[in-house]
């Protein structure tokens, strides 16, 4: 066989049927191949790369396994850059195959020669330049298995046109150790026995859980936990939809825009039992003051990110669904009825102070929350909810209710607009069965817009709910409230959104009006296909609360003027 | 070339690795990232065969260095990195090396 057709035969026996890419000079011979490979392996084509790796992105975020990207060499994989980096950062399982120049050429600035390994050394889990059919096989295997284990990433395969075209016997393989990497430590049992003693030591504990808990796939795992041992629990923005909303445990989202509760409590609990997160500073406020009147734990896989930002007393490494399991069987049932209060009591602070506002204005123009909410309450929080980056991403975050898990994919770590519609595209490839809701700006639509054209050829039913305000929104809301409202290149003119959706043959509807929304939204999900929503917001809206930048998380604007 | 602050030292840092193209790239970049000074960069066989040994000098301040050895241990194709002040443990770490891939290969054929 070819190395091409090795490649694809090794990709079909990782288990994978779906390949988002774009094809190009160097990778042409693949391509080639895949021809006749169009029974086994789904091409999906979309029309820039980056959009390849989003939609690769929320394929994975939705399958729980690699998502398969195939470009050209040179620009085309240059493209996929912002791809990689987010996916690394937001550990979501990625093996992305790059074509790249024949061997001889290698080094001397052939035409779409770039320095691949290079440029994504920095940005991958793993990289590999494949110069022959032989180790092809080998390499695939390795991928996979790097991408899908341990904390998930980015795997980076570059494979030479000499590796393409040359002649190998294909010979199956499979990889499941490879002697440098330790995927699956496992805590002593001592370190277990210590946690499991500070937790029925604490009279105020609070969790925090990140993506962690659903890369492990320890939601359920979590759930127990929390209810044996009486603990509220935050979540990060990549951990939402881990617990459902409803769960008497869960008391918000933590960070910069998040739920008063969890963010206030971090500051009064006594232990801090973080979960499969990684203390960002979006998450933390300040470091300086952040939890220190708590002991804490910080539960994680990844080695490097223990006692990275934040010093704790006890670091445990390990898989999150091992460690909950552990936890709850030694912890001893507990109830904590006082403090099981305080987030009530911010809940209603806050449902006073901003969310009714949000949610029921008296008049004025449509509100984003007020979409959200209402979007939200139409699909009865079993959607999967996509975001792109900016306002409407901390507003669907925070007004999306959730009762499925993995329901929601956003860019958290790298905030990359124009992330939204690729990786809507990708989540409802992965599973058209479900409901697949994108809230997106009108900025970050217009980054990656062009992948309306993918969604045009293979008939993809994203809806899609444009949040349209004529501004970059969030960078505006830092402009007013940070630099003077020195609106330095915020505003932004929008093109003619329903002579774009008729151009792709999307249903389209615009709503300006209150009365209007919920028919409209209605319309959006009994329509078959794919879906704009082009919705008319008001322009110059806030997203409350706000731990603004370098202050602690229990330094909170609540609106223009009033702080906690 | 920049001065070192008060509470920076001259750290020898050493990569136990796989022979793998990228990595050189991935390891100097940790350290530039940080702004870290590379003074030398040593790459050679190690005692053990197949297993190769990246030096490294650098400036750094006590947990610097540290969070850039896990981060460098944290790559696929590192076995093990160590970092310390002087270089007297050389045989040590040629020791626990072995014991680590033992332990590995023992796990995995379980
Ligand atoms: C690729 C990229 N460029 C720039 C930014 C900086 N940025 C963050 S949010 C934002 C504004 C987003 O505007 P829009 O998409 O209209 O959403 P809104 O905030 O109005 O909801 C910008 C420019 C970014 N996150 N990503």
């Amino acid at each position: 066989m070819t190395g091409g057709e090795i490649l694809l035969e090794s990709i079909i026996a990782q288990g994978a049927d779906t390949i988002f890419g774009y094809p190009g000079g160097q990778i042409m011979p693949v391509y080639d191949k895949l021809y006749d490979y169009q029974d086994r392996l789904r091409h999906i084509l979309v029309r820039h790369e980056q959009g390849a790796v989003h939609a690769a992105q929320g394929y994975a975020r939705i399958k729980g396994a690699p998502g398969v990207v195939m470009l050209t060499s040179g620009p085309g994989a240059t493209n996929a850059v912002t791809g990689i980096a987010d996916a690394l950062i937001d550990s979501t399982p990625l093996v992305v195959i790059a074509g790249q120049v024949g061997n001889a050429a290698l080094g001397t600035d052939a035409f779409q020669e770039t320095d691949y390994i290079g440029l994504t050394a920095p940005i991958s889990k793993w990289n590999h330049q494949i110069r022959s059919a032989a180790d092809v096989a080998q390499s695939v295997a390795r991928a996979f298995y790097i991408a899908s284990t341990g904390r998930p990433g980015p795997v980076v395969l570059d494979m030479t046109k000499d590796a393409q075209n040359g002649i190998a016997e294909y010979i199956p393989a499979t990889c499941s150790f490879i002697r440098s990497y330790d995927p699956c430590p496992v805590p002593e049992e001592s370190v277990l026995d210590r946690a499991a003693a500070m937790i029925d030591a604490a009279e105020k504990p609070l969790v925090v859980f990140g993506h962690g808990v659903m890369l492990s796939g320890a939601e359920k795992e979590l759930s127990e936990f929390l209810s044996k041992g009486d603990i509220p629990a935050g979540s990060t923005l990549l951990g939402l939809s881990c617990l459902d909303s409803d769960d008497p445990h869960y008391i918000g989202m933590v960070g910069m825009h998040g739920n008063l509760a969890p963010n206030i409590m971090t500051q009064q609990c006594d232990l801090l039992i973080a979960v499969g997160m990684r203390f960002d500073d979006r998450v933390t406020g300040t470091l300086e003051s952040y939890a220190r009147q708590a002991k804490k734990i910080h539960i994680d896989i990844d080695a490097a990110e223990l006692d990275k930002l934040v010093k704790v007393d006890l670091p445990v490494l390990g898989d999150a669904k091992y460690v909950l399991t552990e936890l709850t069987k030694k912890i001893r049932e507990a109830s904590r009825p006082e403090w099981m209060m305080q987030p009530i009591m911010e809940a209603s602070v806050e449902k006073h102070k901003v969310i009714d506002p949000e949610l029921y204005p008296e008049g004025g123009p449509l509100k984003q929350g007020e979409v959200v909410a209402a979007v939200s309450k139409a699909c009865e929080g079993k959607a999967v909810i996509v975001t792109d980056v900016g306002q409407h991403q901390m507003t669907a975050a925070r007004y999306s209710r959730f009762h499925r898990n993995r329901s929601m994919i956003t860019s958290g770590g790298l905030g990359t607009m124009g992330f939204g519609l690729p990786a809507a595209i990708g989540a409802k490839i992965a599973d058209p069965e479900r409901e697949v809701c994108l809230f997106v700006g009108d900025g970050g639509f217009q980054m990656t817009i062009q992948e309306l054209g993918t969604i045009m050829q293979e008939g993809t039913g994203v809806k899609i709910v444009l949040i349209d305000n004529n501004w970059l929104g969030n960078v505006r809301q830092w402009q007013e409230l940070f630099f003077d409202r020195r609106y330095s290149f915020t505003r932004m003119q929008n093109p003619d959104y329903a002579a774009i959706a008729a151009a792709y043959g999307i249903a389209y509807r615009r709503v300006e009006e209150r009365s209007e929304l919920d028919s409209a939204v209605q319309e959006m999900f009994e329509t078959e296909g794919a879906f704009i929503l082009d919705v008319h917001v008001a322009e110059a809206a806030n997203v409350f609360p706000m731990i603004p930048p370098g202050k602690s998380v229990n330094q909170i604007m609540l609106n223009e003027t009033d702080w906690i | 070339m920049k001065t070192h602050g008060e509470n920076e030292n001259l750290y020898e840092v050493t990569a136990y690795t796989e022979d793998s193209l990228g990595l050189l790239y991935s390891i100097s970049g940790i350290f530039a990232r940080r702004s870290l000074d590379i003074e030398k960069l040593l790459c050679y066989p190690s005692a053990i065969e197949g297993v190769f040994k990246i030096k490294i000098y650098a400036w750094a301040s006590p947990e610097l260095i540290r969070q850039a050895v896990l981060q460098i241990e944290k790559k696929v194709d590192v076995i093990k990195a160590y970092y310390e002040l002087d270089t007297q443990r050389s045989k040590k770490e040629v020791e626990e090396v072995k014991e680590i891939l033992r332990k590995r290969e023992e796990k995995e054929n379980k």
